[in-house]
């Protein structure tokens, strides 16, 4: 094992890390935006609406990602939609997220206690109002541990992103490999960089959800 | 249009894939089952070191992606002997990755069975081991099948990065296929739709099992 080799190409494999990061949060938003879609889809009285939203958690729920990822990258250009893997790879990330992230934001949002809601009500608050006052307060603090963990997967599994050639830290790695032929040490030296990555996300989101959670300690 | 003659006459290759992806699938959730079931023994347990050898194995394989550490073990096998065994190397790694979930899983339903019972065990006269074997491991297990049944539906759909290091599942026979017919569209929507029948089965086998423990743990 030569780690002075490693040490050499440390900045090519940061710079995968620093796309690692962008593409991941890109994912994590569009997952977001598409969970919260699902939410609102599944509360409507429309049965054809709540279904769409029903077959399409159902369908990623049984769809491996990586074969996601093809479907997307190889069948889009199909139907005319030509786009980059850094697109297709950030869709594939949002797309796979999306039903996992409706069903913590459902779950926080229901485990608000009803009686607020009605109290809410009793006192003339608007839905919108109930909402962003009393709901989504409590919902967050509820939400953002699961919401943690699903990120860190997220993070993880845009690893797969590297088989269509998306320049995260995973591909760079292959490149340093094509160079080096020390695969063994390389893919050590990138296991320890998405832990040290996963470790200070979790971190991070621990002191925010603190934070969103002050309300309960007064 | 669609044209899923092309999927007829690429069927066999894909069956072949489809058995190898159980296979795999079969072979990981067994490992996964045994290592998570010894990890989270050894975190339980008073074996010195014990508890910390569980924890930094859990955190290592979940806070790195599941493609790194095949790489890692498909590329680490041959620096001790073995070669030429790809197989192996996803069964290890896809098992392995897996374990650290089963651990956790396991820890939390040893903790759910009621202390009274193993009082009660004890209090009958049952050794440490016997009380292990006869109530905390069946009680733990039965509880935990709705959550590995889960694990085992996440297990299935990492089994696709094994065609990454050339093991011929289902996705890599697709893509075999695909490489051939330059069709991708109704080859990769065959394979989702039966990744989404393997998952299915599953969980009625579960279901099944569940319903039935269930029973005996209710005449019991």
């Amino acid at each position: 094992m030569d780690w002075g080799l490693m040490l050499e190409n440390t900045p090519l494999l940061l710079l995968g890390l620093r796309w690692t990061i962008v593409v991941s949060s890109a994912g994590m938003a569009l997952a977001l935006a598409l969970a919260v879609g699902l939410v609102a889809m599944g509360r409507t009285s429309n049965r054809l609406v709540r279904g769409i939203a029903r077959v399409h958690t159902e369908i990623i729920l049984g769809t491996p990602n990586l074969v996601l990822l093809f479907i997307v990258f190889f069948i889009l250009p199909e139907v005319g939609l030509v786009i980059e893997p850094f697109t297709a790879g950030l869709i594939t990330l949002g797309l796979y997220y999306s039903p996992y992230l409706a069903e913590v934001i459902r779950g926080a949002m229901n485990a608000v206690p009803r009686g607020q809601i009605e109290a809410g009500e009793a006192i003339g608050l608007s839905g919108p109002r109930i909402l962003t006052r009393i709901v989504g307060p409590q919902a967050i603090g509820m939400a953002l541990p699961p919401a943690t963990g699903l990120f860190i997967g997220l993070i993880k599994d845009s690893a797969i992103l590297s088989v269509i050639s998306v320049a995260e830290m995973t591909f760079q790695a292959k490149q340093v490999i094509a160079r080096t032929y020390a695969p063994f040490e390389v893919y050590v030296l990138v296991a320890v960089g998405y832990w040290v990555l996963t470790f200070l996300l979790e971190l991070g989101l621990r002191r925010l959800e603190g934070r969103v959670t002050r309300y309960r300690s007064l | 249009m669609l044209d899923f003659a092309r999927v007829t006459d690429a069927w066999p290759q894909l069956l072949e894939g489809a058995v190898t992806t159980v296979q795999l699938t079969a072979a990981a959730a067994v490992l996964s089952l045994v290592v998570g079931l010894l990890s989270a023994m050894l975190q339980l347990s008073r074996v010195p070191g014990g508890y910390w050898i569980s924890r930094v194995y859990v955190s290592a394989m979940r806070g790195t992606p599941i493609l790194v550490q095949l790489f890692v073990v498909f590329f680490g096998l041959p620096l001790i002997g073995i070669r030429d065994q790809n197989f192996l190397a996803a069964t290890l790694a896809i098992g392995l990755n897996s374990g650290a979930f089963v651990t956790e899983i396991i820890r939390a339903s040893v903790a759910a069975v009621p202390h009274g019972e193993v009082e009660a065990a004890e209090s009958i006269g049952m050794g440490k081991r016997h009380v292990w074997q006869r109530v905390v491991l069946p009680r733990a297990l039965v509880t935990s099948l709705p959550a590995l049944t889960n694990e085992f539906t996440i297990l299935l759909k990492a089994t696709p990065l094994a065609s990454v290091v050339a093991v011929t599942e289902l996705t890599y026979a697709g893509q075999l296929v695909i490489s051939r017919t330059f069709e991708p569209v109704e080859i990769l929507l065959t394979i989702a739709a039966t990744y989404i029948v393997i998952a299915l089965t599953l969980s009625q086998l579960s279901r099944w099992l569940e319903r039935r423990y269930a029973v005996l743990w209710a005449g019991s």
